[in-house]
């Protein structure tokens, strides 16, 4: 996963969203996807935000996974359709209750899907520093953005090393904990020990200067923007009436 | 103007570093001072003092005053400092804070909180007076570490500083990317800008600097002018403990060494005809479908000897370390050991690679812990095999740990120990787990002459042990001290492939040469170095 | 002991809060094997306890736990779990901050009390499946009839919300335990706390 979670560097998209209409649109859709009841106006309303990820995952070229996406909800949704007259018993009311979990999370989870992976890092920085947001939050938030690919790099020379050493494998089943000791321990000191000197070196360099901090990364609120963000806004009123 | 007024420091708690005891030192404007000495000799906390990060970050005990401009740098909060001050660090991973470059470009000019307009103009002048357009927009995480190093490099400069610090900025980076290093030393010097570095690899900063300190046990022991400082003889160098000035100058290692290595190296010359050493045919490497980084048509390595793999960043020395040992699945070919087929499983039990960060190899509690988990996979592969009482488990650690001079820290946590001792115990446990091939990767990088000299002494014992031993490295004088042939890299292909005689010694420094050193006029001034520090 | 955030705080913050992430969400990912859905309450808290106590001995300030908890909780939303995580996030990271403040950061036992009671903010992620319950299964009643959605609310009783959550209680404080043994194996051992 977190190869996926935020881009460091921008891709080559022709269509990108700003990234607080993009929180705008996950803060609606998670909250009516998951929560929101399937009645009255949203019987309307939900099919838009179960599509919506799609098409925003299809226009941001990952159409693939866009069609992993559908084709696990189709299923999911299939299934219920099918089995649900048929089961009985504790068995197959486990699958229902599996099934309705998946048919509420997946389109939620295509949709943050997109927005984790259509993000880079700066932009989302950008946008929580506009947002005014504390720079109590915003500063471990961009360190531990930067510190997600460390934790991984790491992680591989640890397994290497393990497969060198003829450590794991069998003996992975066969002493979970320690297996988990062989590949946290070394991990953690190596990662701390980098944090400790990106400290120093961040401080060096004037993080903590009380001054309002710039950011040059350009955020772009455009029209699509706009329209998308007042369906989000629509849509979360509508969703209030119903609770 | 930097100065130091009776400066001493003790750490609160033991960083590695030591402290400094009464300091007094004078950096004039515009002037390049280069900080030397062993490591532990307090030029890092040296440089700590000038940027700040003691007191502010690093705690202990100071005593004397440390002023930049007249202002003490113990009065001024660290973002005032950093709009004076410019530091580049000794690692290029740890010293980056955003994931892309441009931002990591702004960073500075962003925390003190100058408009965009500036920032972007400034950055529009760095790129180009540094020619960064390539690297820009891109990940940090997928540059080299000679990149990232000019990343960091530019980043400072930005920030417009007056001063920069660096502590030790070439340690991990190879002879490109050190003259990379060296145009921005110049570049700033040209500007008029202060500089104080921490070095011991002094070749690149010869034309340079404008004076030399060097410390000993904490304390500014002589300083040097530029002149006094060229001057300096290989062996002057060598008693202070520091690495050459002139690479051109360093001879093929010690007389007993090179007689052995030269005899065994003209033995093996035909090499190509003798099978029981490790041959590699048609050993290729891809990644997915895309053109081979790795391809090598026949290759042999001496089973006994030391073979330096060398070549520039990118050569794809790296990807080759890991398809020998077995790492990388997708690597094809035929690789035989004494006419034995070894595939990538048979290769993973039989290599063993030293890694450039040896903290991800130590995974016991204990060092005698860590050497006896090499061993009992040897056990439960050998189940059968009885043991005599004298070769328990433990009686064989203690010989191999007394063979490494590591006995006496069998109880101790592996990371609680230096990086020369911990590479010894990584190298404990190949040599446990009976290793055939054990490959360093860089196993030099950022040391000083005394514990380079000390690798050297390890390397030349698992020789006696009848390991075949491959090293990359950048360290020309590791290189000439411990290695009998060289194998060049280039584009991951085999360039050259050649024992290190006479003839050979002469190539090798040949490739060396092409960088830095010996673009540099070699004028030898006859001024002999004076003490005029203390 | 009452200092304000500083940068090097926000900093380790940030570094330890990646761990304890990474290595969350990787033990969240066991939770795509059917057989290990259930576990996952119980499995992320106690794997995450050996990151997460070597971070509780670097917290020395009032908040920083409570920051950790927001983090992971906006890391849930952005990933399309909806946002009630984030409130636990904030909410179980105060009680954790306030019962390591009251054992001065030093209390051993209050480290593991702490992070044995930060571990519930991943209920936040559950919450929604349970809190629009009724009308989810109101929804059902007119095309499956009363009688097979009675059924079904028998089989997820409100109930099974509060044991989850002991659940993960349990993952944290076995989690605490297996921390600490891992801390003074090697940490202490090593000089690194």
């Amino acid at each position: 996963m977190p190869r996926e979670l935020m881009q460091s560097s921008p891709a080559q998209g022709r269509f990108s969203l700003d990234p607080r209409s993009k929180l705008l649109l996950l803060l609606t859709g998670s909250t009516i996807l998951i929560a929101g009841s399937p009645q009255g106006i949203m019987t309307y309303i939900r099919p838009v935000f179960v599509l919506l990820p799609l098409a925003l995952l299809f226009l941001s070229g990952r159409s693939r996974v866009a069609g992993r996406f559908a084709l696990i909800y189709l299923a999911a949704l299939l299934a219920e359709q099918v089995l649900l007259p048929l089961v009985s018993g504790l068995g197959g009311f486990l699958l229902v209750a599996v099934l309705g979990i998946l048919t509420r999370f997946i389109p939620s989870l295509a949709l943050g899907y997109y927005m984790v992976s259509t993000t880079t890092v700066s932009e989302f920085i950008a946008a929580m520093e506009r947002m005014r947001i504390p720079r109590q939050v915003v500063i471990p938030f961009a360190v531990m953005f930067r510190f997600f690919p460390t934790v991984l790099e790491e992680s591989r020379a640890i397994g290497d090393a393990m497969r060198m050493r003829g450590i794991g494998g069998i003996r992975l089943l066969k002493n979970p904990l320690t297996m988990l000791e062989y590949r946290l321990v070394p991990m953690m000191m190596t990662t701390v020990k980098i944090g400790e000197e990106l400290s120093a070196s961040a401080l060096t360099r004037g993080l903590g200067n009380p001054v309002a901090r710039t950011n040059i990364c350009r955020l772009r609120f455009g029209v699509v923007d706009a329209l998308l963000s007042a369906m989000a806004v629509a849509a979360f009123a509508c969703f209030l009436t119903t609770v | 103007m930097i100065e130091l007024k009776n400066v001493s420091f003790t750490y609160a708690r033991g960083d590695g570093e030591n402290g400094l005891q009464g300091i007094n030192l004078k950096v004039e404007r515009g002037e390049v001072v280069l900080l030397c000495g062993t490591s532990g000799c307090g030029k890092t906390t040296l440089t700590r003092l000038i940027n700040g990060l003691i007191p502010h970050y690093y705690e202990g005990m100071l005593e004397g005053e440390v002023t930049i401009n007249g202002q003490a740098v113990s009065q001024l909060p660290l973002y005032e400092l950093a709009k004076m001050v410019g530091s580049v660090f000794q690692n290029p991973r740890s010293q980056f804070f955003n994931v892309d470059t441009t931002s990591e470009l702004a960073f500075g000019c962003e925390n003190q909180g100058l408009p965009r307009e500036v920032i972007e103009a400034r950055l529009h002048t760095t790129v180009s007076d540094f020619k960064l357009h390539s690297l820009m927009n891109r990940s940090l995480f997928h540059l080299s570490g000679g990149e990232k190093q000019k990343i960091a490099c530019a980043s400072v400069t930005a920030c417009h500083p007056e001063k920069f610090v660096l502590d030790e900025p070439s340690s991990n980076l190879d002879t490109a990317a050190i003259e990379d290093l060296r145009r921005f030393m110049e570049q700033w010097k040209a500007l008029g800008k202060t500089i104080i570095i921490a070095e011991h690899r002094l070749a690149f900063l010869r034309n340079l600097v404008d004076r030399a300190v060097y410390l000993k046990n904490g304390s500014i022991v002589r300083e040097f002018t530029a002149r006094q400082f060229r001057a300096l003889s290989a062996d002057e160098l060598e008693t202070m403990g520091m690495r050459p000035l002139c690479l051109k100058e360093l001879k093929a290692a010690q007389p007993a060494g090179a007689d052995q290595r030269l005899t065994e190296a003209q033995e093996s010359t035909p090499l190509a005809e003798e099978n029981h050493h490790l041959c590699l045919s048609r050993f290729e490497f891809a990644y997915h479908s895309s053109e081979p980084v790795l391809r090598m048509e026949n290759l042999t390595i001496p089973k006994t000897g030391v073979t330096a793999i060398i070549g520039d960043n990118g050569a794809g020395k790296s990807t080759f370390a890991r398809c020998l040992c077995g790492l990388e699945k997708r690597c094809s070919g035929l690789v035989t050991m004494g006419g034995i087929h070894w595939g990538g499983r048979e290769r993973l039990k039989r290599c063993y690679m030293v890694m450039q960060d040896v903290n991800h190899q130590l995974f016991a509690e204990s060092v005698m812990e860590e050497v006896l988990l090499s061993m009992q996979r040897q056990k439960t592969k050998e189940a059968t095999k009885i043991t005599k009482a004298t070769e328990t488990p433990e009686a064989k650690a203690e010989i191999i740990l007394k063979s490494l001079n590591l006995l006496h820290l069998k109880e101790r946590h592996p990371m609680s120990l230096s990086g020369g001792q911990k590479q010894r115990v990584a190298i404990a446990g190949a040599v446990a787990s009976h290793k055939d091939i054990l490959i360093f990767d860089e196993p030099t990088s950022g040391l000083d002459l005394v514990h380079m000299k000390e690798v050297a002494a390890v390397l030349a014992q698992l020789r006696r042990m009848g390991k075949t031993i491959l090293i990359i490295s950048h360290d020309l004088e590791l290189i000439l001290k411990s290695c009998t042939h060289v194998v060049c890299l280039e584009k991951g292909r085999v360039t050259d492939s050649y024992p290190l005689n006479g003839v050979g010694v002469n190539k090798l420094k040949a490739f060396f040469g092409s960088g830095t050193v010996s673009s540099e006029p070699v004028e030898i001034e006859a001024v002999v170095a004076r003490a005029v520090g203390h | 002991m009452n200092r304000k955030l500083e940068v090097k705080d926000l900093i380790t913050i940030g570094v330890y809060t990646a761990i304890y992430f990474v290595v969350f969400f990787m033990c969240g990912m066991l939770g795509y094997i059917p057989v290990f859905m259930l576990l996952i309450p119980f499995i992320c808290p106690f794997v995450a306890g050996i990151p997460f106590m070597l971070y509780l001995t670097k917290v020395d300030r009032f908040g920083m736990v409570t920051i950790t908890g927001l983090i992971c909780g906006i890391m849930m939303f952005l990933t399309g779990m909806s946002w009630p995580p984030i409130f636990t996030g904030i909410g179980f990271g105060l009680l954790a901050d306030f019962i390591l403040k009251s054992g001065r950061y030093q209390s051993a036992g209050k480290t593991v009390l702490a992070y044995t009671v930060f571990s519930i903010w991943l209920m936040g992620a559950m919450l929604p499946l349970y809190f629009m319950r009724d009308s989810y299964f109101a929804a059902m009643i007119p095309t499956y009839g009363q009688e097979y959605v009675d059924i079904l609310m028998a089989y997820t009783p409100a109930w099974s919300f509060y044991a989850l959550t002991v659940t993960a209680a349990l993952g944290g404080l076995f989690g605490a335990l297996l921390g600490k043994s891992v801390l003074k194996k090697h940490f202490i051992r090593a000089g690194l706390v």
